[in-house]
């Protein structure tokens, strides 16, 4: 299970984006400071930005030939974007329900299936976000700063979940983030992305 | 023509042509939200002119315009409703979709939907709100359409005589409590008609 | 679509639809006939017969109108005279008129005045409005003191016996489908009943 980026190349604001990296972790973190380019980076590879230039590899698939709905990439993006007219049944549903049970019962959200999402903590939206993903039976799992927005017990509340994920689920994961701690706790493997360059 | 009946014949025109209207003003609304295509400010004036020309002007272009069996017909005051409309429930809809954020679309495409179910699953419902609003303008404007129905249409009565033509007439012929008859029954149809669409909007949220 | 062989598309100026909405009633169950009107401001209804609308005969309120159209057969089918609503003119600080620019009531009534030499006197009182019945509207909500109309628009005025040659035509028209049913309406129009129905509603006959 490795994503190849090769060659990737994105016009942002201030610069552009020049990527080529292989990750074969578990869970492979994305680090940098903000603007760095980062949510970027996971745009293009969940298909919902173009490339300039490059290809984007997942084993023997070429990801950067499909569009967004054919590569089967589970996506947790920084604003969480439950959709807000849905239950939250209906929401994890959208995409499937692939191994719904087991899903529902790792990330505890059984109680809340039938609630509106205006209605749920921080946390437990990240969880439902969490479960959305995932019951597509993705490929891979896009995670942009999962934590952000939340108060300190909550963060640790919610980085068990993630961890629950990662080892009950076999699906690889890129975790973006700007926090060592985050780090320490559930990367693998680190890639270090600034100013739209891997850092060496 | 019976009061009444004309003012059923001014609803009932004014429904249809709202309805007809939804579908292509949805569609352009969207296009005009989302994505940057030449010619699209053109449109986008293209829009808004029954807005802000004067209605019997309209009227005029729809008289050159409209194919000759059309003319004098229901058919035309249909038509002309649309017209002098489309401006109200376009412009509400683009706003409207201009206002789900993108973010939504793009996360049911990574869940695996197509573009058509992404918009009628996930825009469309998040658009509802401010379209509806929109549509209830529209079919007021359409319920008091004037200027460029009487120029397309005529003023048949029993054919085309909507509401507004027929109070304008009655109070050029001087039967001055006819015509009062007619505007308070009027006031009070489009009253219902507003109220009931606030109702309904407001239900949905 | 089918040509309407039994329907006489009628355009008739607005200031005559009760007369004409009469006359078409009784035509319809002398004749067995069908006819369609449309009303409006005979300068609208001339509009709509340059652009193509599908109209028989026409029946306007001013010459300047008709001119317009391409007519077969054209006749001068009701007269009418001005009045005066309210104060006598001398004794008005303000006098309500149509449009004189515009309007045919306004422009007959300013024909009027000049030909009596009383324009320049009265020009400055006046005060145009949109149309007639807004003239008449105005005095009898007492904004002006006076109005000139149509004899045929309030029973109450003092009608203006030397009143300048008001001519309603009546006309079948070049673009006609039913020409032959045109033809028949216009005699109609033209005979002693109709006459007596139009005399009813205020109008001289030719």
């Amino acid at each position: 299970m490795t994503l190849v980026i090769d060659d990737l190349r994105i016009p942002l604001a201030h610069f552009d984006l020049e990527v080529s990296a292989t990750m074969s972790a578990r869970v492979t973190a994305i680090f940098g400071p903000s603007g760095a380019g980062k949510t970027s980076l996971l745009d293009a590879i969940a298909g919902l930005r173009r490339l300039q230039r490059g290809r984007i590899t997942f084993d023997d698939v070429v990801l950067s030939d499909l569009p967004a709905r054919a590569r089967r990439i589970g996506y947790v993006p920084q604003e969480t974007a439950l959709f807000p007219h849905l239950s939250v049944e209906r929401n994890i549903r959208y995409g499937g329900r692939h191994n719904e049970q087991h899903v529902v019962e790792v990330l505890e959200i059984g109680h809340l299936l039938d609630r509106g999402v205006t209605a749920l903590s921080g946390g437990e939206q990240k969880r439902v976000a969490l479960a959305r993903a995932l019951l597509t039976a993705p490929r891979l799992l896009l995670l942009d700063e999962p934590l952000s927005g939340l108060d300190r017990p909550l963060r640790d509340r919610v980085m068990q979940f993630l961890q629950r994920v990662r080892d009950d689920f076999n699906v690889p994961m890129l975790y973006v983030t700007h926090d060592e701690d985050e780090l320490a706790a559930i990367a693998d493997d680190v890639v270090r992305l600034d100013h739209g360059r891997i850092a060496v | 023509m019976t009061d009444a009946a004309i003012i059923w014949f001014t609803v009932r025109m004014a429904a249809l042509a709202t309805a007809l209207l939804i579908p292509p003003a949805l569609a352009l609304a969207w296009l005009l939200a989302r994505g940057t295509w030449r010619g699209k400010s053109v449109v986008e004036t293209l829009v808004a002119l029954p807005l802000v020309m004067p209605p019997v002007a309209t009227g005029l272009i729809l008289l050159k315009l409209v194919p000759h069996g059309v003319v004098f017909t229901w058919r035309a005051v249909v038509i002309a409703m649309m017209v002098m409309s489309s401006p109200f429930i376009v412009r509400a809809a683009r706003v409207a979709f201009e206002n789900v954020s993108p973010r939504y679309e793009q996360i049911a495409r990574t869940l695996g939907a197509h573009e058509p179910r992404v918009f009628f699953t996930i825009t469309l419902p998040l658009a509802l709100r401010g379209i509806a609003g929109g549509v209830v303008l529209g079919f007021a404007r359409a319920l008091g359409e004037f200027g460029a129905t009487i120029l397309v249409a005529g003023n048949i009565p029993g054919r085309t005589t909507t509401l507004a033509v027929a109070i304008y007439d009655r109070v050029q012929l001087g039967h001055d409590s006819a015509a009062w008859q007619l505007v308070a029954a009027g006031v009070i149809v489009a009253f219902g008609a507003i109220w009931l669409s606030e109702k309904s909007t407001r239900r949905r949220a | 679509m089918p040509v309407r062989a039994a329907e006489v598309h009628v355009s008739a100026a607005a200031s005559l639809s009760d007369a004409v909405s009469e006359l078409a009633k009784v035509y319809e169950s002398k004749s067995r006939e069908t006819i369609v009107l449309n009303f409006g401001a005979s300068s609208t209804l001339a509009t709509q017969i340059l652009n193509g609308a599908p109209v028989d005969v026409f029946l306007s309120a001013d010459e300047a109108q008709m001119n317009r159209v391409p007519t077969l057969v054209r006749v001068p089918l009701l007269s009418n005279r001005l009045a005066i609503v309210g104060k006598p003119l001398l004794k008005a600080r303000r006098i309500a008129i149509a449009n004189p620019e515009a309007v045919p009531a306004g422009v007959y009534a300013k024909q009027w005045l000049q030909r009596r030499g009383l324009w320049a006197a009265i020009a400055p009182k006046l005060i145009p409005t949109e149309n007639v019945r807004g003239a008449l509207a105005a005095v009898l909500a007492g904004n002006a003191d006076s109005a000139i109309v149509y004899a045929t628009d309030s029973r109450i005025g003092e009608v203006i016996m030397d009143s300048p040659t008001i001519i309603y035509p009546a006309a079948v028209l070049r673009g006609a489908e039913n020409v032959a049913g045109a033809r028949r309406f216009l005699e109609f129009l033209q005979s002693r009943d109709a006459g007596a129905i139009f005399r009813r509603y205020g109008f001289l006959v030719k």
